[in-house]
């Protein structure tokens, strides 16, 4: 007890001046994430504006079991899921594919070029790309027009629940992937030279040299990038999906957050709204931590 | 012994050789395919719109060159008023983001701090856990932040995800620079502002891009905390004219548009007006860019 | 001094208001108090005329406190305005009224968002715009519930001779503003004559008809041949388009109505609310609309189609025929069209039926309150009295010749006792359209709360083509305005329910409507989504509309 009170005191008078340093963050933590998760027990309550929180009628879990019985529920987490699932499968990936190929570039000039071309698309707002894609959809616009040079037949693509995905996706890949290369190039110049120069004595290929010297070289950042990833599972943001669906495609595009949306915005739902969002959160949390947790165990690299 | 090792490498740089084409091949192609949609959007903003609806297929150059279009966008009158509201945004709360995340970076990238761990999750945890749109919302509304620019510059002060990148390169600053002027009798303000932040020019050029994108292309909470429209800024004003269409809630007689807006290339235009800034912000900070990333990302 | 007391006595008025008390408090100011009984009393007294309201009061009132008015943005104002605070018009408002106005406007499209986000802080502005009878879950009754809007009752007792009067005139509409408990909750936007009410219906070329030497279609039949040869012959690849993504068409979808049903809630023949979309006829519809979507006739993108979209198809022979309003689409087109093509014809069409000659049984018009931009007084709102001095004016007939034509001299002038536009709105020297230069002088070209006037659709309509519409649509081609849906709103209690239950049913239908119509989903699984749609509720939706309803019939 002694000893804790004098580490404090110790810990003070070492760092009195960093922890003045850092309130000003403390305090924009504690007003703009944590009062708001305070905020979210009206996902327990029927919430009235004119009570306010604390006046307001307690229901318990009665809106997430509403939830839970929703009958687009099952749809719903299917949708977020699936979308999720495929994006970790090619929209994860992509970055790290792209920023191998661009390391073998050696001409410093084109490898220049490249990059920042492909960087252009991530600086081209959400707003932007979703009406560009709701106009190359259309059976007569530009996919339509490329798709019909190779003699494949017109279709309103946007309208399809079977391609929704895949545009979702693409797009996704095509805005992000360049931006997506910068932390995985910046890793790949940290690997060490010398192990390069050790394989090519060995005999190692180009393919071995990846296999056995890059990706491990990189696989920290990889990790890390992936549990992050893993933790926004269910986070698919609403802002895109609102942007891209209509009723056709309701069937594959709608997803948890922009059923929040409608919930909270449009019907004016605000407590069940919120318990939709709660409940996501939840998962989200419990897959990150699920994911640390095995990434410690196989790999030794851990968020904390 | 050396002639099987020259044969090895004839044969590898062959294989190489052959990759190398293919590699170039797919670099030329994500090229065309990251560009070329920018590049349609360009051409279309400058055609003559009669010509325009009636085109199909790709778009290399402008059917029938005019600038009519863009002469309508500048008419606007929110435009101007859009971009105004985007460059306060800007200006105000770049600044506040790099010194905010600066004070947050530099706290948890110091040793042998005892609550600096705790912190540390507690700020991770915010990244996978909120409140929600609502409940974010009305705190907004209770702190007075509804209906004014600052209330899209205070609430969003630090992205976590940058704060994580900034610490991870302040991390890199050699100890003995600080403990040196630790000893000197400089206080922690004093050497963040003085000692590390000069020495990070690069990461500071990244955050600038980073904060600066995600201002210039934010439009959500725009939309839902501002009732004036004098402040409304440029994405907003761009989401109206794209989708403008959504008269559902207005009267007949004269609705939505009168034959001057049915030009496509009206739209085209407005897209090109709220993208090319932000896009010629890029290769003056490029410079600084790639050395800022290096020192920022490789660890997490 | 006097104005402080003034606001004191609003404030305390409007306190005993909000608890439900009738009649002013004994501790008000003697002056005021006694001002506003003498201005009850001469309303008792006089015969219905302004008259006696305004000898005690008159426009424009003493400078006070600037009021926030909440109002959705329309674009013909937003192209040249930033704010509907800079227009002519509500400078003009504001002078002859005296009363100081903030205009608090959501960016277009969001207006439910923002209007969502605004009630959930419960600090609102003085006056809201909106449609309280559909857009506000619960409707007006809940709203009033929920500490929201105030109870106009006593305010428009007090404040408000010129509505008092013309709802007194008008009992049709007096019905429709009022909650079934009784509640006057907003100022209404009326449109005040039957010609306001069946602005849109279905045009087609009319240079194609008579090249092809086809008539104006009549049938659903009719129609099939019709777009059918204009595929065929003059290589429309979406002979018939529309703007899908807005509700008030798909409201409005003639299609619907001539299978005799309608995609919503209708009366029927048997003065029973029903839900359209399980009908038979809504079966027949999808299933012509699938046919007609495999042969072509249909927009292939039509899901996603917006105004830019169809006025581009429309305009450039892409497609023959479409669904729209005689002023904004039809107007809008044949200018723009003509400018490359002189030839370019449209014809407005009838309200199709299925068999020849027979008139149809449904049809879309409107009512004259649709419940639409209309506004109310929030709980936040501190002078009562200078909100509804403003929203009354709009009632008098200053303000209702203000609201629809602006100001002599400027915007109109009086010929042959007719009001007629000057050409600052016809040939607007800036070179604006007319319903944009409209938009900066008056608000009768769009919405608002006042009395819309027939006199200026008449002018609104420059063209031969568009004039014919209101004897080709609406109720001269059905007996649409029998089926059509009053203002009825369930009661508070039930209103969760019933929201709950709605939201999820029109989530579906519209769903399930497109599959149908693409063949994603085949015409035999109707009953299947039928049950569906029973199994959310249907029935019970169905049994608090038809209580509303009754309860609507008894008010």
């Amino acid at each position: 007890m002694k000893n804790l009170t004098k580490k404090l005191k110790a810990d003070w008078v070492r760092n009195r001046s960093l922890y003045i340093l850092v309130l000003p963050v403390l305090a924009f933590y504690i007003l703009f994430h944590y009062k708001p998760i305070y905020g979210a027990v009206i996902a327990f309550q029927d919430y009235v504006p004119r009570l306010g929180i604390s006046g307001s009628e307690w229901v318990g879990f009665a809106n997430f079991r509403r939830f839970f019985s929703d009958i687009y529920f099952v749809r719903l987490m299917k949708n977020t899921l699936l979308l999720s699932i495929y994006d970790i499968v090619f929209g994860f990936p992509a970055p790290i594919i792209l920023a191998l190929l661009l390391n073998e570039i050696h001409n410093r000039f084109f490898k220049n070029v490249t990059q920042t071309i492909t960087y252009l698309p991530h600086f081209i707002s959400m707003i932007v790309v979703c009406g560009m894609l709701t106009d190359f959809s259309l059976s007569t616009g530009l996919f339509n027009d490329i798709i019909a040079f190779f003699g494949g037949k017109r279709h309103p693509l946007l309208q399809d629940p079977t391609l929704y995905r895949t545009i979702y996706i693409l797009s996704g890949i095509w805005q992000q992937v360049g931006w997506g290369t910068i932390i995985y190039l910046s890793a790949l110049a940290g690997v060490d030279s010398q192990l390069y120069e050790a394989a090519e004595i060995d005999g190692a290929n180009k393919w071995k040299q990846t296999l056995n010297v890059t990706l491990p070289g990189i696989a920290p950042t990889i990790i890390t990038m992936f549990i992050l990833k893993i933790g926004k599972l269910m986070s698919m943001g609403y802002e895109k999906t609102i942007l891209l669906y209509n009723p056709a495609t309701y069937e594959t595009a709608d997803i948890i957050s922009s059923y929040v949306y409608r919930v909270g915005l449009l019907d004016q739902d605000w407590s069940y709204s919120t318990a939709i969002g709660l409940f996501n959160s939840v998962i989200n949390f419990i897959l990150l931590i699920l994911a640390n947790k095995l990434s410690k165990k196989f790999s030794e690299t851990s968020l904390w | 012994m050396t002639k099987t090792k020259k044969a090895l490498k004839v044969k590898r740089s062959r294989g190489e050789q052959i990759f190398t084409v293919f590699n170039y091949a797919i670099m030329i192609g994500i090229i065309i395919i990251c560009i070329y949609p920018i590049w349609y959007v360009a051409m279309a903003s400058c055609s003559d719109s009669n010509l325009l609806t009636q085109h199909t297929g790709l778009l290399l150059w402008p059917e029938g060159f005019n600038l009519n279009a863009y002469t309508k966008v500048f008419k606007n009158p929110m435009i101007l008023k859009g971009y105004l509201n985007t460059l306060f945004l800007l200006f105000v709360g770049v600044p506040i983001n790099i010194i905010m995340t600066s004070l947050g970076a530099y706290f948890l990238s110091r040793k042998r701090v005892l609550f600096q761990k705790p912190i540390m999750i507690a700020i991770m945890f915010t990244m996978f856990f909120s409140g929600g749109m609502i409940p974010f919302y009305l705190n907004l509304k209770e702190l007075h932040l509804t209906n004014t620019l600052w209330g899209l510059i205070i609430p969003f002060m630090i992205n976590t995800y940058n704060l994580v990148i900034m610490r991870t390169s302040f991390e890199s600053i050699p100890d003995s620079l600080v403990e040196a002027a630790q000893i000197d009798g400089a206080n922690h303000w004093k050497i963040l502002f003085s000692i590390v932040l000069p020495l990070s020019k690069a990461i500071i050029a990244v955050m600038i891009l980073y904060y600066g994108v995600s201002i210039w292309n934010s439009w959500f909470w725009a939309s839902a905390i501002l009732r004036e429209r004098q402040l409304y800024p440029l994405q907003v004003i761009l989401r109206e004219i794209l989708l403008q269409n959504d008269v559902s809630s207005m009267s007949s007689g004269a609705a939505a548009t009168d034959a001057e807006s049915i030009a496509m290339s009206i739209k085209y235009a407005t897209i090109m007006v709220a993208t090319i800034p932000i896009l010629l912000v890029y290769p003056f900070l490029q410079k600084y860019f790639t050395k800022g990333t290096m020192t920022g990302a490789v660890k997490e | 001094m006097k104005k402080e007391l003034k606001r004191t006595a609003a404030l305390v008025m409007a306190a005993s208001m909000a608890a439900g008390l009738a009649g002013c408090g004994g501790s008000q100011p003697a002056e005021t108090a006694a001002a506003a009984k003498a201005e009850a009393k001469g309303q008792e007294t006089t015969a219905a005329t302004t008259e006696p309201a305004a000898a005690e009061f008159s426009y424009p009132m003493e400078k006070g406190d600037p009021l926030q008015y909440w109002v959705e943005t329309t674009t013909t104002v937003s192209a040249n305005f930033a704010n509907l605070g800079d227009t002519p018009f509500a400078k003009g408002l504001m002078e002859n009224t005296g009363i100081d106005i903030e205009f608090l406007q959501p960016p277009q499209g969001q207006q439910k968002e923002q209007f969502s986000l605004i009630v959930a802080d419960g600090d609102l502005p003085d006056i809201m715009e909106y449609n309280w009878v559909s857009d506000y879950p619960g409707g007006p009754e809940k709203a009033i519930r929920d500490g929201l809007i105030i109870p106009l009752n006593d305010v428009i007792e007090q404040y408000c001779p010129n509505l008092k009067k013309y709802l007194a005139e008008n009992p049709d509409v007096d019905r429709a503003v009022k909650t079934d408990d009784g509640n006057y909750y907003c100022f209404p936007f009326v449109r005040g004559d039957a010609e306001l009410r069946n602005t849109i219906g279905l045009m087609l070329r009319a240079d194609w008809l008579e090249e092809l030497g086809l008539e104006v279609p009549e049938t659903v039949d009719e129609w099939h041949t019709v777009l059918t040869a204009f595929k065929e012959k003059k290589g429309a690849t979406a002979p018939y388009t529309f703007e899908y993504t807005n509700n008030q068409y798909l409201g409005a979808n003639p299609f619907v109505a001539a299978f005799d049903t309608s995609y919503s809630f209708y009366i029927g023949s048997d003065e029973k609310v029903h839900f359209g979309a399980v009908d038979e006829g809504y079966k027949n519809y999808l299933e012509t609309m699938h046919q007609w979507y495999e042969e072509g006739l249909i927009d292939a993108d039509i899901a996603t189609m917006k105004n830019d979209q169809v006025a581009a198809k429309i305009t450039n022979g892409t497609a023959g025929a479409s669904l729209g309003q005689a002023g904004s689409r039809m107007g809008t087109w044949l200018a723009a069209a003509q400018k490359t093509n002189p030839d370019y014809d449209l014809v407005a069409a009838p309200q199709p039926s299925t068999e020849k000659g027979k008139k149809a049984e449904f049809g879309h018009v409107e009512v004259a309150y649709s419940g639409r931009s209309s506004a109310a007084i929030t709980t936040s709102c501190k002078d009562v009295e200078r909100a509804a001095r403003l929203l009354d004016w709009a009632y008098s007939d200053e303000g209702h010749m203000y609201y629809n034509f602006g100001t002599e001299g400027v915007s109109y002038t009086m010929e042959g006792g007719n009001p007629v536009y000057t050409d600052q709105i016809l040939k607007n020297p800036e070179g604006w359209p007319v319903s944009q230069a409209m938009s900066a002088y008056i608000r009768g070209n769009y919405n608002g709360p006042f009395v819309q006037d027939e006199r200026y659709l008449e002018q609104y309509y420059t063209m031969d083509q568009q004039k014919a519409t209101p004897k080709v649509w609406g109720a001269a081609s059905s007996n649409g305005a029998a089926h059509v849906m009053p203002p009825i709103t369930p009661s508070s209690d039930e209103s969760k329910e019933f929201s709950n239950i709605i939201n999820q049913i029109n989530t579906y239908r519209d769903e399930m409507t497109l599959k149908f119509i693409f063949g994603d989903a085949d015409i035999s699984q109707f009953d299947e989504y039928v049950g569906n749609i029973e199994k959310m509720g249907l029935e019970r939706a169905l049994e608090i509309e038809n209580a509303a309803y009754d309860r609507y019939k008894a008010r």
